[in-house]
Formats: structure tokens, C-alpha cells, sequence
């Protein structure tokens, strides 16, 4: 399976959006513990690829790359922004950063992922789940 | 979202339900908004109908358990599904919210 999409950069379209992402997933073998972890996932970067990427402009546009091939989802998210230093983003579960109101999108993706990887200087989020034979939803 | 608003014992208590996320969770902060200005301090928030939360919703909660704090409020949580439960440990979150596997539990002591 393989399939390429793009969103204005509006945080209203998300929830279709993401939904009609889901749909196209779905058949695939993913527990329903790991499509709630990759729709929280894809969210978060869409949302980071939207606010910080493309600074809220509608005019600029967010591409999703979804690809499942052998045990694996593959999916890349771009923005049109200046990228960002993700080698330095500081630990939102430490004691004196829990308060904190924001800086746990990337940490989620992170945790709820099997594998995540920034490219082209932070504008493309490449995010894996492993995929098993046998899980159903 | 659906918020339903009930008080029991001096304590108000949100019903919610549906998905609390980035387009969603103004309302939750406006609907907290309201009752922390009518300044009511013993809050439980019920998520035995959340079916999804977002780094959005854990920030409006942050902020609305922030602003009860200051004002020598409380603020509890019961009732979350295995999903949402295990985004507030991934994110340690537990350690800053009073978290109750039932309402009635919550509402013991408050």
C-alpha cells in the first residue's frame, strides 16, 4: 500500500483529515491499541508541521506519505517551514518540566512509535510501526 | 466534546465525552473558566466516555489544575480507559494529577 496526501495548513481540517488517514490504514493488521498510539502520533506531527513548520498559513501546505511494506508503516510528514533542532528538545517527564504546557508532541510520537526520524533539517517526521501478522483490531 | 455539568457534595463534576484534543479542548478551558471565576474549588473531571487525548487536551488540564491550585482548588480525574491512562504515564503526568479508577472512589474525601 501506498499513498500520498496533502492538508492546507488549518488545524480545523485535522480531525477528517486524520480520520480519512485512519480509513486507509485499517486494513492493515494494527491492534487497536497501536491505532489509537498512531493516530495520537500522526496528530501530534501534523499539528507540530502546521504551528511551527508552516506557522499557521493556510496557503502553505502539509504532505503525508503513507507506505506499508513487508512488517512495517511508513509514514512522512512534511511542512514548508525552516526545520527545527530535534537533537535538542529537553525531556517533558522531568520533574521540574511537568507543568509545562507544551513541548510533549514530539516526545509522545517518540514513546508511541516503534521508530521515529527527523530529515531535511526537521521538516519531514519519518514515523515506523512494526506491523505483526495476526493483530487484528 | 460533550461536557455535562453536575455538583454533588460541594463538588463539581464534568462529564466528558468524546475526544479531547487541539479543536476540542477550548471549550473544556472555557467551560473550567466559568466555574473557577464562580470560584468553585473541588473539581472532578469524569473520563469514562474520553475515547482520545492529545498533548492539547494534557495542556488544557495542566493549565485548569494550575489555576484551581492558586486558588486553593482541587482537581481530580477517574474513570480514564487503558488508552488515555497510558498517555499520562508515558508523559509522567500521573505524578502531577489525582487519578481514580471510579467516580465514587474520586468523590471519597474530597
Amino acid at each position: 500500500m501506498k499513498f500520498s496526501t496533502q492538508i492546507p495548513s488549518r488545524l480545523d481540517l485535522l480531525p477528517e483529515f486524520i480520520s480519512s488517514l485512519l480509513e486507509k490504514v485499517k486494513v492493515l493488521p494494527i491492534k487497536e491499541e497501536d491505532l489509537f498510539n498512531l493516530k495520537l502520533s500522526i496528530e501530534e506531527a501534523l499539528i507540530n508541521a502546521i504551528k511551527h513548520g508552516n506557522k499557521m498559513d493556510p496557503h502553505l501546505m502539509v504532505e503525508v506519505n503513507l507506505e506499508a511494506k513487508d512488517d512495517q508503516l511508513i509514514i512522512q510528514i512534511k511542512d514548508q517551514g525552516e526545520g527545527f533542532d530535534f537533537k535538542n528538545l529537553p525531556d517533558p517527564t522531568q520533574n521540574d518540566r511537568l507543568e509545562k504546557t507544551s513541548g510533549r508532541g514530539v516526545f509522545l510520537m517518540r514513546h508511541l512509535m516503534d521508530e521515529v526520524e527527523f530529515l531535511d533539517c526537521g521538516r519531514i517526521v519519518k514515523m515506523v510501526k512494526f506491523l505483526k501478522k495476526g493483530d487484528k483490531q | 466534546m460533550k461536557i455535562v455539568q453536575e455538583k454533588a457534595n460541594g463538588v463539581v463534576i464534568f462529564i466528558l465525552e468524546g475526544e479531547i484534543n487541539i479543536n476540542t479542548s477550548p471549550e473544556l478551558r472555557k467551560a473550567a473558566d466559568t466555574l473557577i471565576k464562580s470560584n468553585e474549588k473541588k473539581v472532578l473531571m469524569d473520563f469514562s466516555a474520553v475515547t482520545y487525548i492529545d498533548s492539547s487536551g494534557l495542556a488544557t488540564l495542566i493549565e485548569i489544575l494550575q489555576r484551581l491550585k492558586r486558588n486553593g482548588g482541587i482537581l481530580r480525574l477517574s474513570n480514564l480507559s487503558e488508552k488515555v491512562k497510558n498517555v499520562f504515564e508515558v508523559t509522567k503526568l500521573y505524578k502531577l494529577f489525582e487519578i481514580f479508577e471510579s467516580k465514587e472512589e474520586a468523590l471519597k474525601n474530597f
